[in-house]
């Protein structure tokens, strides 16, 4: 049987003092090694499912399985730890930590958490080798690594974004609106370097956007359910 | 220590903004701790004054206000002691010195001192006996009658009006200089003037008894022997050195063989018989007299001091609400370090580490401003207000002070901790843009 990156059961979700849930999802699984689309319009709770998957919010009912783990069950400060051990996230903007340089972006994982230090090193050797392929693959110049985040361009910010969540090889990548603030041309660019430069490593992929453009370069599709419908659009 | 180095790396990256109110606290610091050095350093140079004195004698009356007028020339006496009683304690067995002291002439504001050569042996300011930085003490008039109107100056003096060896000036009878009460005709010859002391000292004008006596030979009033004599002649001819016998002293400062003779010395003196001409002697220990002024003047102190805390305590507060207002403008990197794996408490103890340090840091500048400001101003204020200054290791009360504005910087601290806790926990990976 398929180990599973992500398995959602009866899913409701509703902020502290909202009275009826803002989605509820019946089922969604997601194969280790997968791409997952997650697509709606803006306000139908996308960045909520994310909060969920990242373990920063819980459901009030059913199930949420990352990795075979029910955050459910995790205190708050376990699930904080699960997150930055076994999950890379990637936002929109806003993804780097400007007053560091780009190297330094994106080895926070590894001086953060010893398991994703001890992963790269077994799998490449050391951190700075893993760094050094990744860079490669995202197309991340020498030159570029020693530059202050704050000196990037956008489409620059977000490789560099991609390069941290993949480092330490975190079975599960988590994008929130990775591509909305690229142009067209660089949308395409990034997502073929983030999905393969993840498929090489066995990470899965999950990515919310309201940009359906892009939902046909995943192995799945989710559509945000409104309210009570929720459908698996392949 | 990763996380302090990121901590130090964020703050850095706002170092314009963080150095204002860092720079701000460490002002604050420097007030603080000044008034403190400066409040030590003074009462240590009131005491310094009378170092090694065992006892002041002087009229009966208030102790303080002996202390005050014949150690610190401040206010004027209102009595006298009969020279007679000086030299019945001077006898005294536990007695092992004695010095004279004649106060009433000024010049130009400084007070003049009449005292006998005793006073360079026994006086110590500090524990350190006096030093001369040119010349030095005038002459025993007995041995010497032509050394009579000799003078020795104090350095703050010597150097406010520009004195030099071998000038000449007239001294004032009273502290008001007119005509009429100069003593142009005895000019004083400047033989010494003293390295400085940190002691009133630095502004007296040191002559001997019997110089002092010479000044007043005929005076009556206030008013020079002239304005008695019917032919208006000045009386310019100086007596001999033998008929100049002091009838009448400001104050004695004495010396024990052994300290723990001093009850007994002051009972002996207290209880010595007055004469007709005399009035009922008090003896006072410096330390005790020293403590009675602490309490007069500690409502200034404690004034400055308060005044010093308001400050700091404002300071701490800017730097508060400078990071209250930067976190706004941080919930990015806050949501980032979520994504790493920071949780909400994390992220407290990085906001509270960031502020603590801004704050230590500029407590510690502070505290090294302090005393590099009292280093740089040591001669400064010797010279112009008579405070020995001593710069190094805070003294005790600054690091008091020093260990209380950093409770105060943790408790301030907590502050936008909080708050970048309550952000953490509301924005999770997605603060408002």
């Amino acid at each position: 049987m398929t180990a599973l990156a992500l398995a959602l059961n009866k899913i409701e979700f509703s902020w502290s003092k909202q009275l009826t849930p803002l989605f509820a999802i019946d089922s969604l699984n997601l194969p280790q090694g997968k791409t997952l689309f997650i697509g709606g319009p803006s306000g139908c709770g996308k960045s909520s499912l994310l909060s969920l998957i990242t373990g920063i919010q819980v459901a009030k009912q059913g199930t949420c399985c990352v990795l075979g783990v029910a955050l459910n069950e995790l205190s708050s400060s376990q699930r904080d730890r699960f997150r930055g051990e076994r999950l890379g996230l990637i936002f929109q903007q806003f993804n780097l930590l400007p007053f560091l340089t780009v190297q330094e972006n994106i080895e926070l994982p590894s001086k953060l958490f010893s398991s994703r230090l001890s992963r790269s090193t077994q799998l490449f050797g050391s951190v700075q080798r893993h760094t050094d392929i990744l860079c490669d693959a995202l197309h991340l110049s020498h030159n570029l690594r020693q530059r202050q985040a704050h000196l990037l361009s956008v489409g620059e910010q977000q490789r560099v974004a991609a390069a941290r969540a993949l480092l330490g090889c975190p079975e599960l990548i988590v994008a929130d609106e990775p591509t909305s603030a690229l142009d067209e041309e660089n949308k395409v660019d990034f997502l073929n370097l983030l999905l393969t430069t993840a498929k090489a490593q066995n990470s899965s992929v999950v990515t919310v956007s309201h940009d359906m453009r892009i939902a046909n370069q995943f192995d799945q599709q989710f559509l945000m359910p409104r309210t009570e419908s929720n459908h698996v659009l392949a | 220590m990763f996380w302090l180095s990121l901590v130090f790396k964020s703050a850095w990256s706002r170092k314009y903004a963080l150095s204002l109110v860092g720079l701000s606290v460490c002002l604050s610091v420097i007030v603080l701790l000044g008034v403190q050095q400066i409040r030590v350093d003074a009462k240590h140079s009131f005491s310094n004054a009378l170092s090694g004195v065992d006892l002041v004698v002087g009229p009966r009356g208030s102790q303080t206000d002996l202390l005050l007028y014949s150690v610190f020339q401040l206010g004027t006496p209102t009595q006298n002691i009969p020279y007679a009683d000086f030299q019945r304690i001077h006898q005294m067995d536990a007695v092992a010195w004695t010095i004279p002291i004649q106060l009433g002439d000024s010049f130009d504001g400084f007070p003049v001192m009449g005292t006998s050569v005793d006073f360079f042996k026994h006086y110590r300011s500090s524990g350190k006996p006096l030093v001369f930085q040119a010349g030095q003490a005038f002459q025993v008039p007995q041995n010497d009658s032509t050394s009579l109107l000799q003078v020795v100056v104090g350095a703050e003096l010597a150097q406010t009006k520009k004195l030099k060896l071998n000038d000449e000036f007239a001294l004032t009878h009273g502290y008001q200089a007119i005509a009429e009460t100069t003593h142009t005709e005895h000019p004083f010859k400047l033989v010494g003037i003293l390295k400085p002391t940190g002691t009133p000292i630095d502004r007296s004008v040191l002559i001997s008894l019997e110089a002092f006596e010479a000044l007043h030979m005929g005076w009556g009033f206030g008013l020079r022997p002239s304005a008695f004599d019917t032919k208006s002649e000045l009386k310019s001819n100086l007596p001999s050195v033998e008929e100049l016998q002091p009838n009448e002293l400001t104050a004695v400062w004495v010396g024990l063989k052994n300290r723990t003779s001093v009850f007994s010395v002051r009972k002996a003196i207290e209880s010595m018989k007055p004469t007709v001409a005399s009035v009922p002697l008090m003896a006072v220990l410096p330390g005790v007299a020293l403590d009675e002024l602490w309490q007069i003047v500690k409502v200034v102190e404690n004034a400055l001091v308060l005044l010093g805390i308001l400050v700091a305590v404002c300071s701490l507060l800017g730097v508060v609400s400078v990071l209250l207002v930067g976190l706004s403008a941080r919930r990015k990197e806050l949501a980032i370090y979520r994504s790493l794996g920071a949780g909400p408490a994390l992220i407290f103890v990085v906001v509270t580490l960031e502020s603590f340090l801004v704050c230590v840091v500029a407590i510690a500048a502070g505290v090294l401003g302090t005393q590099a400001l009292i280093f740089v101003l040591q001669d400064f204020l010797l010279q112009g207000y008579g405070i020995q200054t001593r710069h190094g290791w805070p003294v005790y009360e600054a690091w008091v002070s020093i260990g209380l504005l950093l409770v105060c910087a943790l408790v301030s601290s907590l502050l936008p901790a909080w708050r970048a806790y309550r952000m953490s926990l509301t924005d999770g990976l997605n603060p408002p843009n």
